[in-house]
């Protein structure tokens, strides 16, 4: 009895969710695979491996290959559209969250199973253990297998440019899916202990999660560490942004010789000395000599700390919500 | 002899309201006991708290001896069958057996099946599936494959009709007559407990208003018809209840010696009777207040 019986009856209980749980990652998996595999296959076609390692890890790298420039945009234009499938992949965290999540504990209280099962041999807290590790372990690992799997599907798109801080491309691979998941759960588990009808618990932890999402991801994420500043001449063509180490771009925009911000959210390049029909490049917007691009952007380098930043988040809530749920649980009759 | 469930002063609020107050009782050893009441009087409040559920806000409650809050010592002695009989609707009721048999240390696996199969359950269908009746025979048979020590039992015969009614107390009856179990058993429904029970609680606005073996809560009550103004009356030791015409009262009162006044015809009471005097001294004057209109 103990530990292998409350197994025996959680595996019993959620056998099912674990069963239609595999099969949806299945076909998540028959999907990307070989998307996946084709957009490695033109990845390679475009010959923009040698691209990629050419022009490494520079922030500034000389605005003059035109070869690789027009690869990445073919590779881009043909798979761009592909990255709207993820939307998918951003629900994926909160339907564990609806579905696994939010009846554990709301569906026992709703149906008054709880006093079936709170009146056996096992303590509450025993039951909560088991039946929150389990489920919390089959959540890590679905996370787990769609972080990574994400991660080597969007490789070649960030590769090519689409930077991985993008709010979607950032939030669908890596780390974080495994945090916005166990906080889904946890936040459908403690729900339940709250409003003990299974369709408050779901609506409660829908609101709570996209609005701790969506607040984390605008207002705190830019934020965790001090942003850095780059900026490079308008005149002469000689450098631009490394559009494949994937930085984070804040806030861009033209400034004048004295700091003044004279044209936001723009970028310019002219030829140096021009002549001809272009030669006032930029002058009826103000920029006159000693205009300067400027950017506020967090470099892609911190890509990898600011995962583990907003995973860390979210973690730790969900350990925090668990452990009031457990708190809670001794409370219910 | 000893009491398998005490309380003291035991009390349990929810908010500003007390479910249940004041409640200092005890059930000795083999008693077979009807814990009777109106909606919301607090029954179930108390036997949360005596299966552990709940923890008191006053007082205690001691279950053989111990206090039953998240114990798991004192849970393993006890069957519990909650209100409305709540099961694992998409298990089967070889499931639930078997589930019986993981969570506890001391089960029965036989004692159930037999049970269930001379009820003839069938085994292989999903409880959600079978009557109301099937499914508290269920959860009857859940509570006593634990060999329990005290049977307590939420209003478990309340949904069930006539027939179930019967035939669910009469399984009780029987198996506890086999483990001399004590058992305390609530409702609302007087008449099925008259037949099977031999101690009565009668819970009323959250406090007990009468404890104690039927026979003797019966032999010491009285009913007594007689001329309107001859109070007090030798032998009486309290006024229950009392109803008046213009020259005639009748009263329920409870005894301490013989009434020998002549003037007083005595009735012995039922124990319906009896349950209904308790019952009847409402607190209609918090309502009268509350609705705002002249008592």
């Amino acid at each position: 009895m103990g530990g292998a019986g409350m197994i025996w009856l959680a595996w019993r209980q959620h056998h099912k969710q674990a069963l239609f749980t595999l099969i949806g990652l299945v076909v998540l998996a028959a999907l990307m695979i070989p998307t996946g595999l084709a957009m490695r296959h033109t990845f390679a076609h475009l010959g923009l491996p040698a691209c990629v390692r050419a022009l490494g890890h520079a922030e500034l790298v000389p605005a003059n290959n035109e070869t690789c420039g027009m690869a990445f945009n073919r590779f881009r234009n043909q798979y761009d559209t592909l990255t709207s499938v993820g939307v998918l992949f951003l629900v994926l965290p909160l339907l564990v969250g609806l579905f696994w999540g939010a009846p554990l504990v709301a569906r026992e209280i709703e149906h008054g199973t709880h006093r079936l099962v709170w009146t056996q041999a096992v303590s509450r807290r025993h039951w909560a253990l088991v039946k929150f590790g389990l489920v919390g372990t089959a959540t890590l690992a679905t996370a787990v297998v769609y972080g990574l799997g994400m991660s080597w599907w969007l490789t070649p798109l960030s590769q090519a440019g689409q930077s991985r801080f993008d709010p979607f491309l950032f939030d669908m691979q890596g780390l974080v899916p495994i945090g916005y998941t166990l906080f889904a759960v946890a936040l459908g588990i403690f729900a339940g202990t709250i409003w003990p009808k299974m369709l408050a618990a779901m609506a409660a932890t829908l609101a709570g999660f996209l609005g701790l999402r969506i607040a984390l991801a605008v207002f705190a994420r830019p934020r965790f560490l001090p942003a850095r500043v780059l900026t490079y001449p308008v005149q002469g063509v000689t450098a631009e942004p490394n559009p494949t180490v994937g930085d984070w771009v804040l806030r861009d925009g033209v400034r004048d010789s004295s700091g003044k911000l004279v044209a936001a959210n723009s970028r310019i390049a002219c030829p140096e000395n021009p002549t001809g029909p272009g030669a006032d490049c930029g002058r009826e917007l103000g920029i006159g000599p000693g205009a300067y691009n400027w950017q506020l952007y967090q470099p892609g380098s911190r890509f990898w700390l600011f995962q583990s930043i907003e995973t860390g988040i979210f973690v730790g809530l969900a350990a925090l919500l668990l452990y009031l749920a457990v708190r809670r649980i001794r409370r219910i009759a | 002899m000893e009491a398998v469930l005490e309380t003291d002063q035991l009390g349990k609020r929810y908010g500003r309201t007390w479910a249940l107050r004041d409640c200092s009782l005890h059930l000795p050893e083999g008693r077979i006991a009807a814990l009777v009441g109106p909606n919301g009087a607090g029954k179930t409040t108390l036997l949360h708290m005596a299966v552990g559920l709940l923890r008191p806000d006053a007082g205690q409650v001691r279950v053989f001896g111990e206090s039953p809050y998240d114990n798991t010592k004192v849970l393993a002695e006890i069957g519990f069958v909650a209100q409305d009989t709540p099961l694992y609707r998409d298990f089967t009721a070889a499931e639930l057996v078997i589930m019986g048999a993981k969570l506890n240390r001391r089960w029965d696996t036989p004692l159930a099946r037999s049970r269930l199969a001379q009820l003839g359950i069938p085994p292989d269908r999903p409880v959600g599936k079978l009557s109301g009746g099937q499914r508290a025979q269920v959860a009857l048979a859940l509570a006593l494959a634990k060999r329990p020590r005290l049977l307590l039992l939420d209003e478990p015969i309340a949904s069930l009709d006539p027939l179930a009614r019967r035939e669910f107390l009469q399984a009780l009856m029987g198996s506890v007559a086999e483990t001399g179990a004590t058992v305390l058993l609530s409702s609302h429904l007087l008449a099925d407990l008259e037949r099977v029970c031999d101690y009565l609680i009668v819970l009323h606005a959250s406090r007990v208003q009468l404890v104690g073996p039927v026979e003797d809560l019966v032999a010491e009550h009285r009913q007594l018809v007689g001329p309107r103004g001859h109070e007090p009356i030798a032998g009486v030791a309290a006024m229950v209840r009392a109803s008046h015409t213009d020259r005639q009262s009748t009263l329920l009162v409870r005894t301490n010696g013989p009434i020998t006044d002549p003037v007083w015809t005595v009735h012995e009471v039922t124990l319906e009777d009896l349950v209904l005097a308790y019952l009847a001294d409402g607190d209609t004057v918090t309502s009268h207040t509350a609705w705002g209109v002249p008592a």
